[in-house]
């Protein structure tokens, strides 16, 4: 018996009992649709996070700090290089090994050319955290700017500037600001901003437009306070991952170049304060571009070599995604609960039809079909109804996915979020749905199709 | 004539409970091809259970059953599926046609499982039903057949992969007499013209006598007697 023939018989079978057909095929859709929905919802949810995170450009970044000085604590502790109470006695305790690279902390201008050297690195750039205060109208909020070079414009969250444009040159007294600080200062209407001018007062050397050498101790005496106007030129989506202390965005951002007056202003400010602390570095860290994200992983262990930290999000998307695998298996489970329902749903269905057809089954015998004929007829109405509830469950699953995803964007803009994809349905997630069922269906079936070729076809003949 | 089929010391018991049922306890027979058999006996005499053997559709509990020089004994539950769809064609008594398929699809199920392609099977239906007298019913469903009718449809299926053997339980057992010897001529012509070796099981002795040419009469699963009818 050819596959075509089993199949057409299959068919036709299936349509003589359309309603039981036509229910086991709902409840079989109903369970795709569940385990299709969750799995669809995860793969969203991951799709959205990764989205951020390509969007804020940091695929490709490294932030790079002091040996000694690592975000995060635990190497930190490891090495007992942390500052403060207690730095000398822990300093003695873990003393570094012979062979171990020797730790360096010399952020500097010459770093930074020293690291653009390195091979795949596109830029350098100091990650400059400028404090001042920024007043709009009668209000007021302390602030760190972020400095924002000229090359970041078409990159990661710049891309697509919300309103407005971005900064004209790297030392224009210009600002941009991100959506949810621009709500914090005109809740109704933050467009209207672009344009305004913020004040901000920070720290100035004394002695305006000379240049101020980083760490020069001998001119920090002239820091002076200084009220300037900067104008609002845009406004982006702050769209920072869950790292974003090492983003280049925060709430208010700067030309770099003027980032880093006032920094050095500041840091001069404290020398003049704190003396003994003359000598520390000049940036706190530095922001290593990779020419491809592909290069990040090997930059990044050529900069742990030469003796500094370095961080990138690759590491954590990584941990992330292994994340999102687990929280796909347990949304898949729930899914799944579903289908085990209507695959019993299939086999109860297909063990009905055998005592139907019980007959119809010797019949099929006594004319010369054999064990494998009626197993494969059996097999294949089965794996029928699972191809049918899988295509009627994806777009089940689809259309509900829609329908909660339009309501959840309602209520997240009605709280002043974005609007996202909730539910994503790649392909891969369409065929492996139609793909799934049609495989817990055969194994529905199984058993009814084994039993139904086992049948004595004596005895099925003389079944009423 | 060659013999088609031989049967030695053939035995079918039955476990019924604490009892064995012996429903055949030794049957030794051969049929030669072009035969019409009938196989005569009261409920119960074990002539159904021989027929059953001998078309493939329950196993011997001991002796050989030698059809076409192979031992039906001794084949697989493939080779036995095999033997049902080239070597025999079998007409029941309750027609056994599927109540969901049409007079003409009937007849191609067989066909279908014996892997004839759609377009010749569709055809020889067609010729089949002509040549029982159904050609204008092809597509009618059992139900919308009477009983003549649906036993004819049977045995344009029986015929469907020409088997050289023809094996009918009780043919006439639900027809009238007018049309039981109707079913009985056609299978009688099929004999005559055709070449085709039937057996046939009955409890009718003068329906048998008048068509077959060899009757043999078994009781408590053995051969009681055996004989040539001497038609006037």
């Amino acid at each position: 018996m050819t596959f075509r023939d089993t199949l057409g018989l299959a068919l036709r079978n299936l349509g003589e009992a359309k309603l039981r057909t036509s229910l086991t095929t709902l409840g079989v859709s109903i369970g795709i649709a569940s385990l299709a929905g969750m799995v669809s919802l995860g793969v969203g949810l991951q799709d959205q996070f990764v989205a951020r995170f390509t969007k804020s450009g940091l695929f490709d970044s490294i932030t790079v700090t002091p040996g000694q000085d690592m975000p995060g604590g635990l190497a930190t502790l490891a090495r007992g290089g942390r500052r403060g109470f207690g730095a000398n006695r822990r300093a003695q305790r873990t003393a570094p090994s012979p062979d171990a690279t020797p730790l360096r902390s010399d952020l500097n201008d010459e770093t930074v050319k020293e690291l653009a050297a390195l091979e795949g690195v596109r830029e350098v750039y100091p990650n400059v955290r400028a404090p001042v205060e920024a007043k709009y109208g009668s209000d007021s909020e302390g602030l760190l700017a972020a400095g924002v070079p000229m090359t970041a414009k078409d990159e990661g969250a710049f891309q697509s500037i919300t309103f407005g444009r971005f900064f004209s040159d790297d030392a224009a007294k210009e600002c941009l600001l991100s959506l949810d600080m621009a709500k914090r200062i005109d809740p109704a209407n933050p467009q209207n901003l672009i344009g305004k001018d913020l004040i901000l007062i920070h720290a100035a050397p004394g002695n305006r437009g000379a240049a101020l050498a980083p760490g020069d101790a001998g001119l920090s005496a002239n820091a002076s306070r200084v009220e300037e106007p900067y104008r609002i030129v845009g406004i982006i989506e702050r769209e920072t991952g869950p790292f974003g202390g090492s983003a280049a965005v925060s709430g208010l951002m700067i030309p770099l170049g003027r980032a880093k007056a006032i920094a050095s202003a500041t840091r001069a400010l404290q020398q003049s304060l704190v003396p003994e602390r003359a000598s520390e570095r000049t940036y706190n860290a530095l922001i290593v571009k990779a020419k491809h994200a592909q290069a990040v992983q090997d930059i990044e262990d050529q900069i742990k070599k030469k003796g500094f930290s370095a961080f990138s999000l690759n590491d954590a998307l990584q941990g992330a995604k292994r994340g999102f695998i687990i929280l796909d298996i347990v949304l898949s489970l729930i899914g799944s609960i579903a289908l085990a329902v209507s695959s019993l749903g299939i086999m109860n269905t297909m063990v009905m039809s055998i005592l139907e057809r019980t007959r119809e089954i010797g019949i099929m015998k006594a004319i010369g079909g054999s064990d494998g004929d009626i197993r494969r007829i059996f097999l294949i109405e089965a794996s029928a109804i699972g191809f049918f509830g899988g295509v009627t469950g994806v777009v089940l699953g689809w259309v509900v996915g829609r329908i909660i995803n339009f309501g959840a964007n309602v209520y997240i803009q009605n709280q002043g979020g974005t609007a996202g994809n909730l539910f994503s349905l790649p392909f891969w997630l369409i065929g492996g749905a139609i793909g799934f069922s049609v495989t817990i269906s055969l194994l529905a079936g199984s058993y009814p199709a084994a039993r139904a070729a086992r049948l004595d076809p004596i005895r099925a003949l003389r079944h009423d | 004539m060659a013999t088609l089929l031989e049967t030695r010391d053939l035995k079918k018991h039955y476990q019924m409970g604490a009892s064995i049922v012996r429903a055949l306890d030794g049957v030794s027979l051969s049929v030669a091809q072009g035969e019409f058999v009938a196989l005569l006996g009261t409920s119960g005499s074990g002539k159904s259970t021989l027929l059953n053997l001998i078309a493939g559709l329950d196993r011997p509990t001991e002796g050989s059953l030698q059809i076409f020089d192979r031992d039906l004994a001794q084949m697989s539950s493939e080779e036995l599926s095999l033997h049902r769809r080239r070597n025999v064609g079998i007409i029941f008594q309750s027609f056994n046609l599927v109540p969901t398929m049409t007079a003409r699809e009937n007849i191609t199920l067989a066909m279908m499982f014996a892997g004839v392609p759609r377009s010749e099977r569709d055809a020889a239906a067609r010729s089949l039903l002509d040549a029982v007298g159904l050609g204008g019913r092809q597509d009618h469903r059992p139900r919308e057949l009477s009983g003549g009718e649906q036993q004819r449809v049977a045995i344009a299926r029986a015929l469907s992969n020409k088997p050289h053997l023809l094996l009918a339980d009780e043919p006439t057992g639900n027809l009238d007499s007018h049309t039981s010897r109707d079913i009985l001529g056609t299978l009688k012509n099929l004999n005559e013209r055709e070449g085709k070796t039937i057996i046939i099981v009955t409890h009718d002795a003068s329906l048998a006598d008048t068509y077959a040419s060899r009757t043999i009469t078994l009781l408590d699963g053995v051969i009681i007697d055996e004989r040539t009818p001497s038609r006037v």
